[in-house]
């Protein structure tokens, strides 16, 4: 099919464009979920609520989001670029530099309390570099160090910020 | 305000940074606004929003510097001078084309605070008649306006607009105290605090982005003395710096529309106006006076609905109306009735930072477009380092670190799935007025919403708004091909 004719408007691709359709069954199966927890929400008097309980607002929103999710699966069919335009930054696979990068991220969330501040951000700034190929001690250690160390002490001393201080609690004391 | 010496130093500090960000590639105006935002609570409002804007300005110019040396659009808005700025510098040319950049961009700016200065209690004075209903159809044309922001599709575009709103429903409801959405987490009662959400959606979704994506190394085009353009040049470029700076001002000022929609659309008339349309995409100075006035025109009109009526008027702006909340302070027509000094405030700060990067552009360039040399093994653990402590600096809490984190994933996943970061941050910031405003609304009308509907100013923002949600899509009807034209 010449691809003028696959993209955009009056295209004669198929209907419905399956990654689209799986991202609206997600998206409506998260609005389901979050319609039924509004089933849950306290009950107030009507004349406290005054008409509008707090269920009201969100349910209008969760109803317009699924309404607009059904729109996803044939929306290559309006788009101009179509499919391609579509999946352009989706179709090469998320790497495995990618999925590395966002579980030290995690990491860093749950060290924090424990390993204080300043540590989980050295240590973010010792292993990222390499992760993402920069080989250089020389010029990763330093950086590590020195970096995280000038922006806490600008919170810390400009803008009266207390960090958790965790293992290196002993030194504030 | 422009008396003190801190206020101009903080000014200038603001510019430079948005100059250094708006010439990475990568990094982006709203992203540094976000993350400078923690910084500037520490700072009294005036001065605080001053900086913000300072960089809001000065960010939209930088990006110019690198669309034109190296090809790589620092800031979306910068895009369109790439086609023509880089041509005109791989021919020789380059500190000419800087020259071009520098001076429309300040002329654009500077033209379009004026406006701002007029405009803004003017809006301010018609929205003091606003009551709750207007508000809610206010609120819900400038919603609509994202379905035109430039991104893959009107239709993501807007679901994003309403996952933000949800988001904002988080917390506890402030008519009856019933907690929403707060999963038993204590610190939700508050709501989700959106200083960390646009640190992760903005940064941390860039970076998990970027991790997937090699080292570019940039061929460098070596620039030569920037100067003022020449007599010949400004009698070419005059018409169209004016034409742009319309067109920016009043893009600018449309709700949830900035600068690279100002951008495209002044490269478009730029060229569409020229008598000399074959030059451009060979280094047309139309086509870069065109598009660099506009988008720096955009700040200006998009400062008049943000401050004027308390509704963004594009992403940076909805950040700085985030910042302006932060502060305790509710932008709207009672902010500029009662505090007018906020509003010269705010257009000095503007002015000075266009003046400012007028400096910088002509005598920094060179030097800002080395910036990027600093490798982005080291640049975006820095970035990551900021976002981390800005986002605990905000409420001192590690949750929400965890909620930059998280907004950081969602950021990614929206990338690659086509939904825009901008449209979630409008709906954050938007939701809770569009909410206040319906609640209120029902109660005035006891339920009997249709009865909204004979107030004429409703009416027509129901209209725009109408507009504003279908008119990507009629336009994309109207330019389709007829069966005559498609038949092989």
């Amino acid at each position: 099919m010449p691809p003028e004719r696959d993209a955009g408007f009056g295209s004669r691709a198929p209907l419905v464009h399956k990654p689209d359709a799986a991202l609206a069954a997600v998206i409506i199966v998260i609005a389901a979920g979050l319609f039924y927890l509004t089933t849950g929400f306290e009950q107030v008097p009507d004349l406290l609520s005054q008409n509008v309980g707090p269920e009201k607002f969100p349910r209008l929103v969760l109803t317009a989001f699924v309404l607009l999710a059904l729109g996803l699966p044939i929306e290559h069919r309006f788009v101009r670029g179509g499919r391609e335009r579509l999946d352009s930054d989706r179709r090469r696979p998320i790497g495995t530099r990618t999925w590395l990068t966002a579980g030290l991220l995690v990491l860093i969330g749950a060290l924090m309390p424990y390993a204080g501040t300043l540590l989980s951000l050295v240590l973010v700034c010792l292993l990222l570099p390499p992760l993402w190929g920069d080989f250089r001690p020389r010029v990763v250690v330093p950086f590590a160090i020195v970096f995280p160390l000038i922006v806490k002490l600008v919170f810390e001393d400009l803008l009266k910020v207390s960090f958790e201080p965790g293992l290196l609690a002993f030194l504030v004391d | 305000m422009l008396a003190d010496p801190f206020n101009i130093l903080l000014i200038f500090a603001g510019v430079l940074i948005g100059v250094v960000v708006g010439a990475l590639p990568g990094l982006s105006s709203p992203m540094a606004v976000a993350l400078l935002l923690p910084i500037t609570i520490a700072l009294e409002p005036v001065p605080a929003i001053a900086m913000l804007a300072a960089l809001y300005c000065a960010g939209t110019f930088g990006g110019s510097i690198t669309a034109i040396l190296i090809n790589a659009p620092g800031t979306p808005p910068s895009a369109a001078t790439a086609l023509d700025g880089y041509p005109m510098a791989r021919r020789g040319e380059a500190g000419r084309a800087l020259g071009l950049a520098t001076f429309s961009s300040v002329i654009g700016g500077i033209l379009s605070l004026f406006v701002f200065l007029f405009a803004a209690p003017a809006f301010a004075r018609v929205a003091l008649e606003f009551r709750p209903p207007e508000y809610f159809a206010l609120a819900l044309f400038a919603l609509s306006m994202l379905a035109s922001i430039s991104g893959k599709s009107s239709l993501r575009n807007l679901i994003a607009g309403a996952a933000g709103i949800l988001i904002g429903t988080a917390g506890v409801h402030l008519t009856t105290g019933v907690e929403r959405f707060t999963f038993g987490v204590p610190e939700l009662t508050d709501g989700v605090h959106f200083v960390p959400v646009l640190i992760g959606l903005f940064a941390i979704g860039e970076l998990l982005a970027q991790s997937g994506t090699a080292s570019v190394h940039y061929e460098r085009i070596v620039a030569s003395v920037v100067k003022l353009p020449s007599r010949a040049d400004l009698k070419r470029v005059w018409p169209t710096i004016l034409r742009s700076t319309g067109i920016g001002t009043f893009i600018g000022v449309l709700p949830a529309e900035g600068a690279t929609v100002a951008a495209i659309i002044g490269y478009n008339e730029a060229r569409r106006w020229s008598k000399n349309k074959d030059e451009f995409g060979n280094g047309a100075p139309e086509g870069i006076a065109g598009p660099e006035a506009a988008n720096n025109a955009a700040t200006g009109g998009a400062m008049v609905p943000t401050l004027a009526l308390g509704i963004p008027g594009s992403a940076t702006t909805a950040i700085i109306l985030a910042a302006l909340i932060a502060h305790g302070i509710r932008p709207g027509p009672h902010l500029l009735e009662q505090t007018p000094e906020f509003l010269y405030a705010i257009f000095g700060a503007m002015l000075l930072a266009n003046l400012m990067f007028l400096g910088i552009g002509l005598i920094g360039a060179k030097t800002f477009s080395r910036v990027t040399l600093i490798p982005k093994t080291l640049l975006w653990p820095g970035v990551l380092v900021f976002s981390v402590v800005g986002s605990y600096a905000f409420a001192s809490s590690v949750f929400d670190v965890w909620v930059m984190l998280a907004s950081g994933i969602l950021g990614f996943l929206m990338i690659r799935h086509g939904f825009g970061q901008a449209p979630l941050v409008m709906g954050l910031i938007l939701g809770r007025l569009v909410e206040e405003a319906f609640s209120q609304s029902m109660i005035i009308y006891d339920n009997e919403w249709w009865r909204m509907l004979e107030r004429p100013i409703v009416d027509l923002f129901l209209v725009l708004t109408f507009l504003g949600l279908f008119w990507p899509l009629l336009r994309g009807l109207a330019m389709r091909p007829t069966k005559k034209e498609s038949a092989p």
